[in-house]
């Protein structure tokens, strides 16, 4: 089966119905990407297919490929940190941190859809990820901030 | 009540111990002369103590020894370093301390050679405030005087400043790496000075953390992310109740699926294991388990909370002001005769129980996101019969920790696994495992009775709480705490002695009645009694451990007490407390943080609540509206004191932090077990907030010259009562039963 994650192609050779999540964290070495339930509750394995946030735990990995996949190695630009990374930085989110990766790119796909979300967008969309050290006010702050520095930067986040 | 073994002590005998501990190797049994110098000629490194080196490229690196665990210790502790070394935080390089016996600095006052490397009780930044700015001077005295020695002048001429030492009369300098190995050959100062508070620089003024970049870009290696060679990956599969055995294992299809080395029936359950998790994973459907049953079989949490209300008896006093029963009896009136009741509680930490494990002969190395390393080499040694002193535990970040990680329970499991198969193994949990085999904050029922005097005053308060000890299960994280020469035999029966020694001293039990035997209110008739219970089911320490449940019973019962002697719940809380005393100052600030005294917006009611705990004063007011039969919190305001801050932003942070975990628990979380089998699996039963949920959250830090106290645990135990009693301003309804959600539409039913 052939994959494209973060614009590189890759060959793995898994039955198709293995979760995304294992096979990006043993197959291709991408441990960014988190697991933490399991059951698609926690989000903390979500990583975007074509754009769009998805929880790998429960995509099968036969259904993305030949899809666009992005996991949170693949955001930045070399050492120049993706908008919502740096933003999160700028706002001191992370706490333990597992959860982060998962949030960050919930936070791509929401700012990819919407460059200037209101508050209603941030719950509907950032509600699928959960944060057990709690810095869900920190991560509003800096999907804001996140906005702004993309559109100073001059392009969509 | 006495001061020699509390919890206080125990946990935060690392005041003490610490700053002991570190002493002496800055003195050098840590570090002998020879050994520093020796160092130095092999690599160029000036390594006074076993926490700060100066590498030859100039880089200070620091060993943190406590678990980062997302309370920022890693920053707190590189801000310490780099205050004195006169670097930035950010340059730090820091690296997680293997479990080497210099890192054991949590002590128990009064117990001889007791010392465990763990990261608990809020501890952390208390513990390491001096010692570690000492173990960072020390260095840089010493590059100071290499420096001078090497331009011919005094000392006290020269400056060090980023990251170089300047002669500023000659306008001469070097960089840090290139004294080095000059500096190694300089007497390592028995006190080197470390500066004043108005001298700080970056101690209470830096923001960032200093591990953020590699969380924000999946960079940073948990438990869960590292492989070694030739490792294999273990799924367990652990029994419906506690401690229950496979009784029949089939497998044979298992083992026939791809990628599988073996099935093994352990003592703890079954392991599959496979070259990859994700065929661990795929085998383990096709396992079938006859299981024995576990010690909890027959145990129902419903059953059980129900007997403790119906329990009739007086418990054990753990503090006895006055004459408190007396005082009840001959009251005009018994004021308030509530029952408080609080659940049993999972961890559930974001990262589930992991460890890698490699067993070479009689030596093990494991890599684990754990609180306590110490309890990791103790139980890992026990249970391969060797020496713990052969157990080598690499610490990694760790998703979340909560109190779970003091435990070493997964890393006997991969350690076991890995001898059995002969090869490294990576062993990790499922959600489901962690929710319904974990250990849980203890359920707990609490009487209280109180009468008011003629002015409104709390005359008599009577409270006695019945839950399961937590002692127990605590002497397995601090195992390990005595010497390794001691026969093993000696050392569990010596730390069995200390904990028993530790409730004996504090008896009853010193988490069961702490936040309520310590309570600063000023009630002449005061007795604090406690009734163990016991089940069978693990319980250990829960983010704040006894405050979380006695917060929420006294200040719940303030709140009732105010509102029956009609005043306002702030002033009434107010006039029990001390005048000047920091408890009133904390009040008061959060009162006037809020605005206490205008009116809430329509339709929203605001709660008030404080408490005392891990050295620190927080307090908190949580705004309540109710919308389609749900409560939610819109706004809290929180003020702590918390000595000397070293970071403001993280403190700020950590309260945030510690208000919607312990929200997220007040309002919807309980364990519940059903003929021995925990009925919560995942997290749709047990949910936490999340973002659409989430207050805004407004926190000041009252300035403190005082050394720094607790901070990850103290927002949590105010958190609860102050939205309870929200919603009673809001509604009339008195909740008195935590998760407060069930309570509310219990409320709302009859």
């Amino acid at each position: 089966m052939k994959l494209r994650v973060n614009g590189k192609s890759a060959a793995v050779d898994v039955p198709t119905d293995t979760p995304l999540l294992w096979v990006l964290r043993e197959e291709l070495g991408l441990t960014g990407t988190k697991f933490g339930c399991g059951k698609a509750l926690c989000g903390a394995c979500t990583v975007l297919v074509d754009g769009k946030a998805r929880r790998a735990c429960v995509t099968a990995t036969g259904d993305v490929a030949d899809h666009d996949i992005t996991t949170v190695e693949g955001l930045a630009d070399g050492d120049v940190l993706h908008a919502v990374q740096q933003a999160w930085l700028e706002e001191n989110v992370p706490q333990c941190g597992y959860c982060q990766s998962g949030q960050i790119l919930s936070a791509v796909a929401l700012l990819a859809r919407r460059p200037a979300p209101t508050d209603d967008d941030v719950d509907a969309v950032m509600s699928a990820s959960l944060c057990r050290c709690g810095t869900y006010p920190r991560i509003r702050r800096a999907i804001v901030r996140a906005a702004e520095l993309a559109s100073r930067r001059g392009g969509a986040p | 009540m006495s001061a020699g073994l509390s919890r206080r002590a125990l946990l935060r005998g690392a005041l003490a111990g610490g700053a002991l501990s570190v002493g002496v190797a800055l003195a050098g049994c840590g570090g002998s002369r020879a050994r520093i110098v020796r160092r130095a000629d092999e690599t160029g490194e000036l390594a006074p103590n076993a926490f700060v080196t100066v590498m030859p490229s100039g880089v200070v690196a620091l060993a943190v020894h406590k678990a980062e665990i997302g309370q920022g210790v890693a920053t707190a502790y590189a801000t310490l370093v780099a205050e004195e070394l006169e670097v930035e935080p950010g340059d730090i390089d820091f690296h997680f301390a293997d479990s080497l016996p210099e890192f054991r600095t949590m002590t128990v006052e009064d117990v001889p050679l007791f010392a465990i490397q763990a990261t608990g009780g809020s501890t952390s930044t208390m513990e390491a405030y001096l010692p570690l700015r000492r173990a960072a001077a020390a260095a840089r005295e010493m590059l100071v005087a290499a420096a001078a020695a090497a331009w011919a002048v005094s000392p006290d001429t020269c400056v060090a400043r980023a990251g170089r030492v300047h002669h500023p009369a000659s306008e001469r300098s070097f960089g840090y790496g290139e004294l080095t190995r000059s500096a190694a050959r300089q007497p390592v100062p028995h006190e080197p000075a470390v500066k004043r508070r108005d001298q700080f620089r970056v101690i209470g003024k830096h923001g960032a953390r200093v591990d953020g970049r590699a969380k924000v870009t999946g960079a940073a290696i948990y438990g869960i992310d590292v492989t070694v060679p030739d490792m294999v990956c273990a799924y367990p599969i652990h029994g419906p109740t506690f401690g229950a055995r496979p009784r029949q294992v089939r497998a044979d299809a298992a083992r026939r699926s791809p990628g599988v080395i073996d099935v093994l029936a352990m003592p703890w359950g079954v392991a599959v294991v496979a070259d990859k998790y994700w065929q661990a994973l795929r085998a383990a459907r096709l396992v079938e388990i006859d299981w024995h049953d576990g010690a909890t079989r027959g145990l129902d949490t419903a059953t059980l909370l129900r007997a403790a209300r119906a329990h009739d008896g007086s418990g054990a006093p753990a503090r006895d002001d006055g004459d408190a029963p007396r005082a009840l009896r001959h009251a005009d009136g018994v004021t308030l005769d509530a029952v408080y009741e609080a659940p049993y509680l999972a961890h559930a930490p974001l990262e589930p129980q992991n460890c890698v494990a490699v067993v070479r002969g009689r030596s093990v190395e494991l890599w684990a996101p754990c609180q306590s390393p110490t309890a990791l080499q103790e139980s890992v040694g026990e249970a391969l019969g060797i020496g713990r002193e052969h157990v080598l535990v690499h610490t990694t970040f760790a998703g979340g920790g909560f109190g779970r990680r003091l435990l070493g329970d997964y890393a006997v499991q991969a350690a076991t696994v890995a001898r059995e198969v002969g090869r490294p193994v990576k062993l990790i949990w499922s959600r489901e495992s962690d929710m319904t085999q974990g250990y849980y904050r203890p359920a707990a029922v609490t009487f209280v009775r109180a009468a008011l005097d003629p002015r409104g005053r709390t005359r008599a308060l009577s409270f006695h709480t019945l839950s399961q000890p937590i002692t127990v299960d605590s002497a397995e994280t601090l195992r390990g705490g005595q010497p390794s020469w001691l026969p093993a035999f000696l050392r569990r029966s010596s730390s069995r002695a200390t904990m028993a020694l530790a409730a004996s001293n504090t008896a009853p039990d010193m988490f069961a009645c702490e936040g309520a035997r310590d309570t600063p209110y000023q009630i002449p008739n005061l007795r604090v009694a406690y009734t163990p219970i016991d089940t069978g089911l693990p319980v250990a320490s829960w983010r704040s451990v006894g405050h979380s449940i006695n917060g929420f019973v006294i200040e719940s019962a303030l709140d009732e007490l105010a509102h029956a002697a009609n005043q306002d719940p702030y002033a009434f809380r107010r006039a029990h407390l001390r005048a000047g005393s920091r408890e009133r100052r904390v009040l008061d600030a959060v009162a006037k943080l809020a605005g206490w005294g205008r009116p809430p917006p329509a339709g929203h009611a605001w709660g008030i609540a404080r408490h005392t705990a891990f050295g620190s004063e927080a307090a908190e007011i949580a705004e309540v509206t109710v919308t389609d039969g749900r409560v939610r919190v819109t706004r809290v305001w929180c003020a702590i004191e918390c000595g000397v801050v070293v970071n403001p932003d993280i403190v700020r942070a950590q309260l945030e932090g510690g208000i919607l975990f312990g929200l997220s628990a007040a309002l919807d979380q309980e364990i519940t077990v059903k003929d021995g089998v925990v009925q919560e699996t995942n997290f749709d039963r047990v949910p936490s907030l999340r973002m659409h949920e989430s207050p805004r959250i407004e926190v000041a830090i009252i300035d403190s010259d005082a050394d720094p106290t607790g901070v990850g645990e103290p927002g949590v135990p105010p958190i609860a009562p102050a939205v309870a009693n929200a919603v009673f301003a809001l509604t009339g309804k008195r909740l008195r039963t935590l998760p407060l959600q069930r309570a509310y539409d219990l409320a709302v039913r009859s």
